[in-house]
């Protein structure tokens, strides 16, 4: 029998103003016959420790922003994660990464009206080409579809394991994260290109294998990119994985952070 | 006041039976919404799984198929109040298309449209549209009305222009939402010949729709505007979208 327990703090705070407060807990125990018993028994324990994660986001969080915190604490460690919106971008980060995540949050600017997207290469920035990788490649790894065909300079790790959002879910297999990293890859910058800075949310359609990504703020501005996943062309990266603050992934209705981290990365498609 | 609820629900989902028991508290304060689990005495356990009515389905692919069996005990204020629920969401795939069922009686029809779908057509002019797809569509029709009956998320009674609002679980606040919407037309008589959209092929987002259409012997998808409606027919059959839709058969 497997058990999984946790204490879950949430606070969402408006420009300073604490408007939703929650407590969750509870714990799973998978059965001989593979069924689930889920309870929402406590445990103080996990309870006094998910309150502490909470009052250090608490401690931590701006004040002129809509701010999520979320803190937990289980059977299968803790996280601390807030998401921070301003205006229609968000980033979803920690104490530690606060300051550098917001100072992108607030450098990237209000996206004019979204457009439709170019078909000029992109350059995949701060890190934001890890979601790509996440819709294109990691995505259909859950699904047990081929992993995507990468050049030999580029390496994607992608852990999978069994994971759920709260005591009430059934496991299902998940990524852990999604760490690209690149040896010795070309870089030449297209003449024509789209700048991507920060992207807003993903999805990937088993059905027909098409990636869908919301870039809230680009050299262009906001655009969505649908694209059948095999006409990614990798054209060549630079620098080391950089963390980007943003991926809450949601499957079957259940949302998890997933850490991403990638180098900048140029894409083209196949015309 | 504080809002309290208690219940328990099993889930058959895609092959694993989960039973979950719970109990929680919410309180609204001006702006502030709060919950907490809050555990009470002298709660029966969870009810019995009753699984053999989904064999029939089972001898089918599905790529999702939730099944849900709730018990709920409510309380706000002196209203108290209980509830059942039972839900059955699948989605059925053949080749690209996938077909969304939300009531277990239209699994079979609408498995058996998708296995004999051709390519894309282009929608007809005229067409019925079955219940199971006005239901969806009816939160974006301005023509739509609140139905009486049953109760909201505060316990008060839900009639035909009562602000009702919603209240999914104890974790969310409740929000102002008509429940039951129902949609009447002078003209009740539906053409039988016409080609009838059997199944949603994507969650309704608006007006315009993904459907899988039948018509005689040919099945296919297409895209469809739910514009000009020239009759709905009087029976009603409740889907679970939203705070409820009676979803009709309607003509368009």
């Amino acid at each position: 029998m497997t058990r999984f327990a946790h204490a879950v703090r949430e606070e969402l705070w408006s420009h300073g103003r604490r408007v939703e407060s929650r407590l969750s807990h509870g714990e799973a125990v998978e059965e001989p016959d593979g069924s689930i018993t889920a309870t929402d028994v406590r445990d103080d324990a996990l309870v006094t420790r998910a309150e502490r994660q909470l009052e250090r986001l608490r401690a931590a969080m701006p004040h002129d922003a809509i701010v999520r915190l979320v803190a937990e604490a289980g059977t299968e460690g803790d996280t601390a994660t807030m998401t921070v919106r301003i205006g229609p971008l968000s980033i979803v980060t920690t104490p530690e990464y606060l300051e550098a995540d917001l100072a992108l949050l607030r450098t990237a600017g209000v996206p004019p009206a979204e457009r439709a997207a170019s078909r000029r290469p992109l350059v995949w920035q701060n890190g934001t080409a890890a979601i790509l990788l996440h819709e294109a490649h990691a995505h259909p790894l859950e699904h047990n579809h081929q992993p995507l065909q990468l050049p030999e300079w580029l390496h994607v790790e992608v852990p999978l394991t069994r994971r759920r959002e709260t005591f009430r879910d059934v496991p299902l297999v998940r990524m852990q994260h999604v760490r690209v990293t690149q040896t010795n890859a070309p870089f030449a910058l297209p003449k024509e290109h789209i700048e991507v800075h920060m992207v807003d949310g993903g999805a990937y359609e088993p059905l027909t294998q098409t990636i869908t990504i919301r870039v809230s703020a680009s050299s262009i501005g906001a655009f969505t990119l649908v694209e059948p996943r095999a006409n990614i062309l990798f054209l060549g990266a630079r620098g080391d994985a950089r963390r980007y603050p943003g991926v809450i992934c949601s499957r079957e209705g259940q949302e998890l952070v997933v850490g991403s981290y990638a180098p900048t990365l140029i894409m083209d498609f196949r015309r | 006041m504080i809002y309290r609820k208690r219940g328990h629900v099993v889930r058959w989902e895609n092959g694993t039976l989960l039973r979950v028991t719970e109990s929680g508290a919410a309180r609204e304060e001006g702006a502030l919404f709060e919950c907490w689990p809050e555990r009470r005495a002298g709660f029966s356990p969870p009810l019995p799984w009753e699984g053999d009515g989904l064999k029939p389905v089972l001898r089918f692919h599905t790529e999702r198929l939730i099944v849900t069996r709730g018990y709920a005990e409510h309380e706000y204020g002196d209203n108290r109040w209980t509830e059942e629920t039972h839900r059955f969401h699948a989605s059925l795939v053949h080749h690209h298309l996938r077909a969304l069922v939300d009531r277990e009686e239209d699994f079979e029809p609408i498995a058996s449209a998708l296995q004999r779908a051709e390519s894309e057509r282009e929608a007809p002019n005229h067409l019925r549209l079955a219940p199971n797809v006005t239901a969806a569509v009816l939160p974006f029709l301005k023509q739509a009305r609140q139905t009486a009956g049953g109760v909201d998320g505060y316990g008060n009674p839900v009639t035909e222009t009562s602000a009702s609002f919603y209240r999914p679980s104890y974790r969310l606040r409740p929000v102002h939402m008509p429940f039951n919407l129902g949609i009447e037309h002078g003209v009740t008589a539906i053409d039988e010949d016409l080609p009838r959209a059997v199944a949603l092929l994507a969650p309704a987002g608006g007006l315009t729709l993904r459907v899988l259409i039948e018509d005689r012997q040919a099945v296919y998808p297409a895209t469809i505007s739910v514009t000009k409606i020239e009759a709905v027919a009087r029976e009603r059959v409740w889907y679970p979208y939203g705070a409820g839709s009676f979803g009709a058969e309607m003509m368009l």
